[in-house]
């Protein structure tokens, strides 16, 4: 099984293939908004370093957040139309999720944090398995106040990882229990674990159904000027 | 055989994919989100970029279907790349790059102007330069020279609002909604352009315009006529503000045409 995995849900872009759970190719770039920019020119790269052709490929394993609107979008647009284009299947995977399996931790409780702007994160928590991590609960947003005070209550020793060196200093200080550390970004490598394990187990959705996951509504400021105006005849 | 080109817009509230043979359209698709926006006042670019990414998977399918079109069958991928909403395009731009490379293709970039400009190709075949065109949509207003595909002078521009701007605008002081141009053009379907005559707004720039100091009119007008009681009817003023706008991009283009010597 020949996968290609897409990651470009934070500022840390990277794309991988994969012959089953192994990684025979990666690139990486850190960028805020070069999402666009990085990610075909990646893909050729890989695809000439592995000696693959695209009609090699049997699945597209793609990162659909939470994460930056934009480059969600540049990943699952980049996604659909290779996997419409080749015939192949597209396996979503939450960015969270790519974080926690990349945990260094043995025992601790993982909360996995993406900084999605306006003062909040995407989080989820995970337990540390044989062989991989499982989830807690759906992905939330969250306030950084309302995340300093969840894992304040949290009984269990933690291990935050994701981008919170972006967040502001008091966020997790002095916080018992807690820990932070690597990685800061997913990766593509561990999208194209949990996609291969999805394609094995067949959980290959509808293609409509693949859509970035937001966790918020569009932001929209209403225009009631225009839409009220009544005009002389009104 | 004439290259089968597989083409993408993005740019703002509609997806649109088409195949295309030469200059013959062999499919042409579009979801348009104009209702989507209305009950906003505007384009809110973050619903354009969503709406897009929920529409281009299945219009490129049915696009390819209708053409009776296998990806095999391409010769190239061909997305509009600007100017126009940024999240929007990079929809287009990435589904399109991602085909291409998909099928070792080569993948063109338009520019958002000069796809208007060439659009009228598909349709007539007269059209050929030496031209002039005029490029009235939403956003922008400009007359260009043609002298040869690829080979474009911007001879005047609008100074203030495009008109597609100010239909929206007046569409706003007549209490008509949004979109405008659609909005006004509705109205003004029973009325007499005569019955009102706004001015012509002429800048001293020979191919410019200028659409603000119609709006001004357009605004006292209809307070005074209010006022004295003889205001006219709304069809009346829709149609004669449509001429105003319509009037001024006609003239200002023919006055190019003449000035160049373009067919
Ligand atoms: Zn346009």
């Amino acid at each position: 099984m020949r996968l290609l995995a897409i990651e470009t849900a934070t500022p840390g872009s990277s794309v991988t293939l994969a012959e089953g759970r192994d990684a025979v190719a990666y690139a990486a770039r850190v960028d805020r908004t070069g999402h666009s920019e990085f990610l075909v020119p990646a893909i050729d790269f890989c695809f000439d370093q592995a000696g693959w052709s695209p009609a090699d490929l049997d699945g597209i394993v793609v990162d659909v957040g939470p994460g930056l609107y934009t480059g969600l979008r540049v990943g699952v647009a980049t996604a659909q139309g290779l996997g419409a284009t080749l015939g192949i299947p597209v396996i979503p995977v939450v960015s969270l999720d790519a974080l926690a399996l990349d945990a260094a931790t043995g025992r601790r409780h993982i909360w996995a944090v993406i900084d999605v702007r306006r003062g909040e994160v995407a989080f989820s928590t995970y337990w540390p398995v044989p062989g991989g991590v499982v989830r807690d609960g759906a992905p939330d947003l969250v306030d950084l106040a309302g995340l300093r005070a969840r894992l304040e209550s949290n009984p269990s020793d933690t291990l935050v990882v994701g981008d919170f060196p972006v967040l502001p200093e008091d966020t997790l200080r002095g916080l018992h229990r807690v820990k932070t550390g690597r990685p800061r970004y997913p990766s593509a490598r561990a999208v194209a674990e949990i996609g291969a394990g999805r394609f094995e187990r067949d959980e290959i959705p509808h293609p409509d159904e693949i859509r970035p996951l937001y966790l918020r509504e569009p932001d929209v400021t209403i225009n009631w000027e225009k839409l009220h105006q009544a005009g002389p005849w009104g | 055989m004439k290259p089968t080109i597989l083409a993408f817009e993005t740019s703002c509230d509609e997806t649109a994919v088409a195949v295309v043979r030469g200059t013959e359209i062999l499919s042409n698709v579009l979801s348009s989100q104009v209702d989507l926006h209305a009950r906003f006042g505007g384009v809110v670019p973050e619903v354009a970029a969503r709406a897009h990414i929920e529409a281009i998977r299945s219009l490129t399918h049915e696009a390819l279907r209708k053409a009776g079109v296998h990806p095999d069958d391409l010769d190239g991928v061909a997305a509009t790349a600007g100017p126009g909403l940024v999240g929007a395009l990079l929809v287009g731009h990435s589904f399109a790059k991602a085909t291409a490379w998909a099928r070792r293709l080569p993948f063109v970039g338009i520019d958002h102007m000069e796809g208007h400009l060439m659009a009228p190709r598909l349709q007539y075949e007269e059209f050929q330069p030496p031209l002039v065109g005029l490029l009235a949509s939403g956003g922008h207003s400009q007359i260009v020279h043609v002298t040869e595909w690829g080979d474009y002078e911007t001879l005047g521009a609008t100074i203030d609002d495009a008109a597609g701007e100010a239909f929206d605008k007046l569409a706003r002081v007549m209490g008509l909604g949004f979109p405008g141009g659609p909005a006004i053009d509705a109205a003004s379907d029973e009325g007499d352009p005569a019955a009102v005559d706004f001015p012509r707004a002429l800048s001293d720039r020979p191919y410019d315009f200028s659409f603000s100091g119609l709006k001004t009119s357009v605004v006292t007008f209809l307070a005074k006529a209010k006022k004295s009681g003889d205001l006219p009817s709304q069809a009346d003023v829709a149609a004669a503000v449509q001429e105003a706008i319509v009037d001024v991009l006609v003239d200002k283009t023919f006055r190019a045409v003449d000035d160049t010597g373009a067919k």
